[in-house]
């Protein structure tokens, strides 16, 4: 008994080896856009994006013969199990990638459909797209994803809160240093109602974004010094003057960057301009009263105004799809000229956006008065490149920022562990 | 077993093959879904910890390359050592709370269900609720925790799970929390079992509560003693759901133990080769403890 036990399972060892062996080859058929076809489209948070749900619906509308069928992933782990999906095999078309520094890892592993021959086809001009193709272009030439939204950081503040302080409202060329300063003349009270000048969110992206504004650095140096002049002024503002709430609460009571925002409680904070739809969705509601406005990201003394750090959500099409001309009509409507009109009319910003489109948001119903001109930008810097390794890197920034928030590293010796630990993860 | 000559033996084998035959299409539903999600899945592991795959192309054969990477990476020794403090203290703390709870709550007094009910609660507690309050509860400014402490006079209460050098004697307070009503309800059982003769026996030797504990109480639990230490200290390894929803393996990588390690090379990197090596180690790790603490046991048992 105990043989045959022992040979079973060195067959089954062996079995699993071959069985592994074969890559999945995908199928090249593609169908026609006249006969009747159904593409299945991966999102998440659907219903918190009006804009796109609207954009569905018109282009079933126009598009008869084409039905599309949505699957939705919870957000929280959206990556996790949309690349779980892709490696077996699943039957989804069109995808919407959430973190677009994945995009590269999915293309190395074949799961992205090559669109250049598509964008030659349809003549589809890529500079109306401000050149952010050029993040999801791999370095073989493929074009892998289309720029459907883009969200970059601006300054959202409370209108009250400065009317009540009696200071003038943030200018569109402010730098860090007007931020921090202001911050002090707003931050008033204490315990349960204390009004806080600034607010700033414990992602490390919240601190180390300002260290790429300029554009003249990425996450992936593998040398950090550029972060320093910011990690000092969020740490003075959140040991010396008290005008945030510091790290440790916001992160072990996993406080939500609306939040304290929303309630009132917080004057001044950059966020992405994702949060513009959100703020104009509650206050529809009901939710909040908050009487906001927006502000260019401020800069640092060296950089021009309107520099700023941002991304792009792509949308792609999935290399095992057998709808591909039936899913490539829907991407190319998403990023369309048309599409991206109607998709801006929600306070989204799409991917393909210009000064026309920006000045139609900052109309849209809700936008703060001022919107268009906070809004234009000079130049856009990735917070996460489409490059190898960025998760991996990703991943340990916010882990060393953590323990540089919580004063258990200096940091100085936060730096050096940051470029110690990227070295390693990079050099391998 | 000769071959069979006579007509009985032949009788004889025919229906032990027939009563084996019988005995196993019982156990097969139950072994085709050990063999289809254990079984199958765990001999894959092995296979891919000698190789690099990342879910989708295929897969390529490196050898030990990997079990030679992961012994230089620092976030694995860190989550080693991480897991093995954990596993101690929770293992040892967990036993002794268990065992007092069990010894004080073993007499027929007013109210004695509902305290085992309450020891119990937690341990039937949804992981993400428990996650949630004793975040709050270990706030470090204002948590009911710290300001308890605060006012029996410990001027700088620890940071906690702000902390790096608090968090895991944080997570290990929780998980002693959260299972000993089950372990305790063990000993329970095991107590009752104890012949009350051999206490009386004791008293009239003239026995002390403390001699009675350590020359009957202790030893006649040796059984339940194994089967807890063994249970413990297997789930301790793998502990992984209570980490992620108290502190995601922070601040910085300070609470990070296996499990962590093993999913976030998984599936973050996605690194599927390197991650089953480092499942191997675990499974390794665990499989060699298991082994020791079972020749152990049947020696004491043969000795007893």
């Amino acid at each position: 008994m105990k043989k045959t036990a022992a040979i079973l399972l060195i067959a089954l060892t062996v079995l699993s080896f071959s069985f592994a062996q074969g890559a999945k080859e995908a199928a090249p058929a593609t169908s026609g856009t006249t006969e009747p076809v159904t593409i299945s489209f991966s999102t998440w948070d659907f219903a918190m994006d009006p804009g796109l749900v609207k954009l569905v619906d018109r282009f079933q509308a126009e598009h008869p013969n084409i039905k599309i069928d949505r699957i939705e992933i919870d957000s929280t782990s959206y990556t996790q199990k949309l690349s779980i999906m892709l490696n077996g095999g699943s039957d989804v078309d069109v995808i919407m990638i959430k973190d677009a520094d994945t995009t590269k890892s999915l293309s190395d592993k074949g799961q992205l459909a090559d669109l250049s021959g598509f964008v030659k086809k349809d003549n589809i001009d890529l500079s109306a797209y401000n050149g952010l193709t050029k993040n999801f272009t791999m370095p073989d030439g493929k074009l892998v994803g289309m720029p459907f939204r883009s969200d970059w950081y601006i300054m959202y503040y409370n209108k009250d809160i400065f009317d009540k302080a009696g200071v003038a409202y943030p200018k569109n060329n402010w730098t860090w240093k007007d931020f921090e300063e202001t911050a002090k003349k707003l931050t008033s009270g204490s315990g349960q109602t204390k009004t806080y000048g600034a607010h700033i969110h414990t992602w490390q992206a919240c601190v180390q974004n300002w260290g790429v504004q300029d554009g003249k650095h990425t996450i992936m140096d593998k040398e950090y010094g550029f972060f320093k002049p910011y990690y000092e002024m969020v740490l003075r503002m959140q040991n010396t003057d008290k005008t945030i709430m510091d790290y440790a609460t916001l992160k072990t009571g996993n406080i939500h960057y609306s939040s304290p925002f929303l309630k009132g409680q917080v004057a001044m904070m950059p966020m992405g301009t994702w949060f513009m739809k959100t703020i104009i969705g509650k206050k529809k509601a009901g939710e909040s009263t908050i009487n906001w406005g927006i502000a260019t990201l401020p800069h640092a003394e060296d950089v021009p105004a309107g520099y700023t750090v941002g991304s792009a959500t792509p949308v792609a099409i999935n290399a095992a799809s057998k709808k591909k001309d039936a899913a490539w009509e829907f991407v190319k409507y998403l990023t369309s000229a048309e599409g991206t009109e109607y998709y801006a009319e929600s306070a989204a910003i799409p991917g393909r956006n210009n000064d026309k489109v920006l000045a139609n948001i900052a109309k849209a119903d809700g936008m703060p008065s001022g919107a268009a001109e906070a809004l234009k930008v000079k130049n856009i810097s990735f917070d996460r490149p489409c490059v190898d390794h960025v998760g991996d890197i990703n991943q340990m920034l916010g882990e060393e920022h953590s323990l540089i928030m919580l004063g258990e590293l200096s940091v100085d010796k936060g730096i050096k562990e940051m470029g110690d630990r990227a070295k390693e993860i990079l050099g391998k | 077993m000769g071959k069979p000559h006579t007509a009985y033996e032949k009788k004889q084998m025919t229906l032990n093959r027939h009563n084996t035959l019988v005995g196993l299409s019982f156990i097969l539903p139950n072994f085709i879904g050990f063999a289809l999600f254990i079984l199958i899945p765990v001999i894959f592991s092995f296979v891919l910890s000698v190789c690099e795959w990342d879910g989708f192309t295929a897969m390529k054969f490196v050898g030990f390359k990997n079990f030679a990477r992961i012994f230089q990476d620092r976030v694995f020794k860190a989550s080693l050592q991480h897991t093995v403090i954990f596993t101690i203290f929770s293992v040892i703390f967990t036993m002794a709370i268990a065992l007092s709870l069990a010894m004080m709550l073993n007499r027929k007094m007013k109210g004695v269900n509902f305290f085992r009910s309450a020891v119990f609660f937690p341990y039937v507690a949804s992981v993400v609720a428990v996650g949630a309050v004793w975040n709050a509860m270990f706030l470090k400014d204002g948590g009911p925790v710290n300001t308890m402490l605060q006012a029996i006079g410990i001027a700088n209460p620890p940071g906690w799970f702000a902390s790096t050098k608090w968090a895991l004697p944080g997570v290990i307070i929780v998980s002693i929390w959260k299972n000993m009503g089950y372990f305790m309800i063990i000993y329970l059982a095991a107590l009752q079992d104890i012949p009350t003769t051999l206490y009386e026996a004791a008293v009239i030797d003239g026995a002390n509560g403390w001699q009675k504990f350590k020359k009957i109480t202790f030893p006649m639990l040796t059984p339940s003693h194994f089967f807890v230490f063994m249970m413990l200290t297997i789930n301790s390894f793998k502990i992984f759901d209570l980490i992620l929803v108290l502190t995601d393996g922070g601040p910085g990588i300070a609470t990070k133990v296996l499990a962590n390690y093993i999913y976030d090379k998984a599936f973050v990197s996605w690194n599927y080769g390197y991650s089953s090596a480092a499942s191997m180690i675990l499974f390794l790790i665990i499989g060699t403890i298991t082994i020791i603490q079972f020749r152990v046991e049947k020696k004491f048992n043969d000795f007893m």
